[in-house]
């Protein structure tokens, strides 16, 4: 009898052409001759898995590794700038990044393994637009925007508006391209903070993901502002305005800080999953993660000001 | 499909070859180069068993195309052999029995060599860290640990 059930795999991937450009112009360009056929590739960590499975159908990948010029990392006139071909092992050892902005350094050190970190892109990270993507969830809390080129000009995005579901942006990949990342520099009175749940430290998938922003007066003993984003609690990367709410223009306290956390977890939609654990004890988790967040930013802002 | 030539080294050795732009490097590595050392086990990047170091980092060579190989230099574990005699973190493995059916173990190998290239003395979290990306299914891991550990007290070419 012949075998004839599921196949496990090919060895030989889908894609009939693999392009390296070495200009921005070059791989824009590509994306326009192939009219839709061709699918940008930076790191490839998600997209290699992705085309086995069939949910990525591309006949032509470009890989814009080759292109000099978007791999850095950079603070122009109060902006941070991350190029779209910076690794999550080169933000995790960004001294500009650990210092500024503590809560992407602690997201992308906890991202899948050090083999996927030394390939896989922030950028990348965005665009896949999972909702509990562990770069993603730091740079909302950290009012993050992405730049994207194409051959008509280049748009500005904020994280805010980019998602439109479970793997979805309003990207079009079959002419655009991410650039860059940009959020505004914290100021010394402002510090993040990330943390993650998961069953294992390495290469898993977070139960959950919270990143917190602050802003205080410490004179005052007041909260300023907050950006508090939280993954995966809904179909797209999720930020808390009610929680930010109850925080900004309140008196530092851990009543306040409760209240808050509770926001947060009112606001998350977490489904019950059998990787991830029961809707009421994601909920309950994401309350604990926003207030501990929130008082190891607080820490830091302190830090900066002691 | 147009063939297409790529050019990079492995082990120090240069290499050209004619190749399908949907290949993968671990298989390139494994069926044509016979460089067997590197197993494929998940082919997703969970397993890390295919990792290899390129350009001095650590890398699933399962989710590379090859075509990403181009220029770069490849290190196995074919290579950490030089003039006859293992490398410190080889004969560390060895003496600390942190091998058991070795399905992992020229991964781990890596892992511990890529970290004491750039890091002769790591902490034993920095150790736990450089190989959380690689699974072993029989030594528990405190035996790679602890050959790790060992191999950068008396430096990468150490004596045995």
């Amino acid at each position: 009898m012949q075998f004839s059930g599921n196949v496990a795999y090919t060895k030989q991937r889908e894609w009939e052409q693999y392009l390296m450009p070495k200009t921005l112009s070059e791989a824009l360009t590509l994306l326009s001759d192939y009219k839709g056929e061709a699918r940008i590739i930076a790191g490839g960590t998600d997209l290699v898995v992705q085309g086995r499975g069939g949910t990525v159908k591309a006949k032509v990948l470009v890989d814009i590794t080759r292109i000099p010029g978007l791999d850095h990392i950079i603070l122009d006139n109060e902006t941070i700038r991350i190029g779209c071909l910076v690794t999550h092992t080169l933000i995790a050892e960004s001294s500009l990044i650990r210092e500024k902005a503590a809560a992407l350094c602690e997201g992308a050190s906890k991202l899948g393994s050090p083999q996927i970190r030394n390939v896989g892109t922030v950028a990348g990270n965005i665009a896949n637009a999972q909702p509990g993507a562990d770069t993603t969830i730091p740079l909302l809390a950290l009012g993050a925007s992405i730049k994207v080129v194409s051959r008509e000009g280049e748009r500005v995005i904020p994280l805010t508006e980019l998602f439109t579901g479970v793997g979805t942006t309003s990207i079009d990949s079959t002419r655009e391209i991410v650039t860059e990342v940009t959020f505004p520099a914290p100021g010394d009175n402002e510090a993040s903070a990330a943390l993650r749940l998961a069953k294992r430290k390495a290469l898993v998938l977070p139960i959950l993901t919270v990143a917190v922003a602050v802003r205080a007066d410490l004179k005052k003993g007041i909260f300023t502002s907050a950006r508090i984003a939280v993954g995966p609690v809904a179909a797209t990367p999720l930020r808390c305005e009610a929680a930010e709410g109850v925080l900004s223009g309140s008196p530092i306290s851990d009543e306040v800080i409760k209240r808050a956390a509770a926001a947060a977890a009112g606001a998350s939609n977490p489904r019950t999953s059998l990787i991830r654990g029961t809707r009421e004890y994601r909920q309950a988790m994401v309350a604990v993660l926003v207030e501990r967040a929130v008082k190891s930013a607080l820490t830091r802002v302190e830090g900066k000001n002691g | 499909m147009a063939k297409e030539t790529v050019e990079f080294t492995v082990n120090g050795k240069g290499v050209s070859l004619e190749v399908e732009p949907g290949e993968m490097l671990v298989d390139v590595l494994r069926e044509r180069l016979g460089l067997t050392g590197t197993k494929a086990g998940c082919r997703e990047g969970e397993c890390g068993v295919c990792s290899v170091i390129m350009n001095g980092a650590l890398v699933a060579a399962c989710l590379m195309p090859i075509k990403k190989a181009q220029g770069t230099a490849i290190l196995t574990i074919e290579g950490l052999e030089a003039n006859g005699e293992l490398d410190s973190v080889q004969k560390r493995f060895i003496e600390h029995g942190a091998v058991q059916c070795g399905f992992c173990t020229p991964a781990m190998v890596l892992a511990g060599k890529a970290l004491l290239d750039k890091n002769p003395r790591p902490t034993r979290e920095e150790i736990q860290l450089a190989i959380s990306g690689i699974l072993c299914r029989c030594t528990g891991y405190q035996k790679i640990i602890k050959a790790i550990d060992a191999a950068s007290q008396s430096g990468t070419r150490g004596e045995a």
